[in-house]
């Protein structure tokens, strides 16, 4: 194990691909009992924007939980630019700060401002300079508009703002890769646009992204892939194109119908 | 004497003027146990409760797990004792036990040592729900952008911990306060032991204890109203300053 963390060749010869930046390999997690991930197998490539679409207790968020090692899987295996994640404490470390994630409850830092929670990363984990960090922090807190903010603290925040903070302190890390788990399904509905629209123009930046999301419209207009989970495997891997007219799983069929159903529903109201 | 008092107020005046040297230098006493003793306290506390809320995680190394088994189990046991034993017996044991090895400690150290045990002892429950009491996603938002374990508990979740708990710190400074009191039996010359030795003269003990009584509560009065203070000061403010130079004019 210890041999492969320096220099030697990933033993897969596809993953050698420069673009492509994370692969898991056969991810399982139980959580006790119950097995919660079986045999997951897929690969990022650089600047995919991949939305994880399936029903609640599918897997989704546990599949990016362990992504970013906040969980541990069971078995299985997880590469990043082509090497498997080291286990020590350090290792994990380095690689988070790489892999950012913007949770379904923020989880902004309650005892800092918005901008002492976008230089928290960057000084206290990539020991940036103050001013660095502070520049830094406002570029992004800019771009998502939330720059005159900076001396608020998140309670006195609105859930999408919370949220576009969230994105620009995880942006502040300069990360390879960002995992949003379900960024959207906390907020009140006429929120959930301002912290999408956030992310479509993250997606055209180049920035590879996996999105667990209930937003079909947007997992239509923005992925380059859409994954389906059901009951812990990945039953549907397909462009947006082909997912959203022509999927070949039935379990997506049944989803999608219902899905649609339920729009026809809200627009006879 | 001249004119020997006549009433209790009297006899109040008097003993608290006459042995007013006594009072005073009982209370420094008193005060000094209590700020030494609660505040290496809660450092004990803070240490024993990190310790206690850690988890042993499998990707740990060999001897850190060993150190931190070790460590609870020693923290477990010194929580149940001195939190099943009285303050007062506890100092007798101490201080005794200590000049028993040989060593030559004075009453006032041992009493520090006393309070600062048995405050450790209740403050790591504390300081334990405290963390406790923290949202989980506290600490995954920290994790996730790869701050160590550590990091993520002395940036992000120990200062929310410290904020909640500050009101059950002033607690235990208050009744350490008065716990100090039962440290009399090892012969500190704290408030209860100089009420003893002024009322001793004239056989007034009522009187004596009515002057300290009066001491111990104007105090905690104090102190209560200034531990108030900070505490609200500690909410902080309602509400925040618009960074205008970083608004945009379309807004």
């Amino acid at each position: 194990m210890k041999t492969n963390e320096k220099g030697s060749k990933p033993k897969n010869e596809k993953a050698s691909k420069p673009e492509e930046i994370i692969r898991v390999e056969e991810l399982s997690k139980s959580f006790g009992e119950h097995q919660v991930l079986r045999k997951i197998d897929f690969s990022v490539k650089k600047g995919d924007v991949i939305c994880i679409l399936g029903s609640s207790g599918s897997g989704k968020s546990t599949l990016l939980r362990c992504i970013n090692q906040l969980e541990t899987q069971t078995y299985g295996k997880i590469y990043f630019e082509g090497k498997e994640l080291g286990k020590t404490q350090k290792e994990i470390n380095r690689y988070r700060s790489r892999v950012g994630m913007v949770f379904q409850s923020f989880n902004l830092f309650n005892n800092m401002t918005v901008l002492k929670n976008c230089m928290a990363g960057t000084r206290k984990v990539l020991h940036l300079s103050k001013e660095e960090a502070h520049d830094r922090a406002i570029a992004h807190l800019k771009s998502v508009g939330m720059a005159p903010f900076i001396n608020a603290y998140p309670a006195q925040l609105s859930g999408g703002q919370k949220q576009r903070v969230a994105i620009a302190r995880g942006l502040c890390m300069n990360p390879d890769v960002l995992l949003f788990d379900e960024p959207t399904s906390a907020l009140d509905p006429e929120m959930v646009g301002e912290v999408l629209n956030v992310m479509k123009s993250l997606a055209k930046t180049g920035l590879t992204m996996l999105i667990v999301t209930h937003e079909m419209g947007f997992a239509h207009d923005v992925s380059s892939r859409v994954l389906f989970m059901d009951k812990g495997y990945i039953v549907e891997d397909a462009p947006p194109e082909k997912f959203f007219t022509n999927p070949d799983s039935g379990r997506v069929k049944e989803f999608l119908s219902r899905y649609i159903q339920k729009d026809k529903e809200n627009g006879d109201e | 004497m001249e004119n020997t008092p006549t009433n209790m107020f009297e006899w109040i005046w008097l003993i608290a003027t006459q042995y007013s040297q006594l009072f005073i230098e009982g209370t420094i006493i008193t005060l000094i146990i209590s700020f030494a003793g609660t505040i290496t306290g809660f450092i004990v506390g803070f240490i024993v409760g990190i310790v206690e809320d850690s988890k042993i995680t499998p990707s740990d190394p060999l001897p850190q797990k060993i150190l931190t088994r070790c460590f609870k189990i020693i923290f477990k046991i010194y929580i149940e004792v001195f939190r099943d034993t009285p303050m007062i017996v506890q100092a007798m044991i101490v201080y005794f036990g200590i000049r028993q090895i040989g060593i030559q400690i004075d009453p006032i150290s041992a009493g520090i040592l006393v309070t600062m045990l048995n405050t450790g002892a209740y403050m790591a429950e504390t300081v334990r729900g405290g963390i406790k009491s923290i949202d989980i996603g506290q600490r995954e938002g920290a994790l996730a952008m790869g701050m160590s374990p550590i990091g993520a508990m002395i940036h992000i979740v120990l200062p929310q911990a410290f904020k909640n708990i500050i009101p059950e710190m002033a607690n235990m400074f208050l009744t350490n306060l008065k716990m100090t009191s039962v440290l009399n039996v090892i012969g500190v010359k704290e408030l209860f032991l100089q009420a003893k030795t002024a009322g001793g003269t004239y056989y007034k003990y009522f009187e004596s204890y009515l002057v300290i009584a009066a001491i111990y509560f104007v105090l905690c009065f104090l102190f209560n109203r200034i531990f108030l203070l900070i505490e609200k000061k500690m909410a902080g403010k309602k509400d925040y300053v618009l960074a205008v130079e970083y608004m945009e004019n379309n807004e």
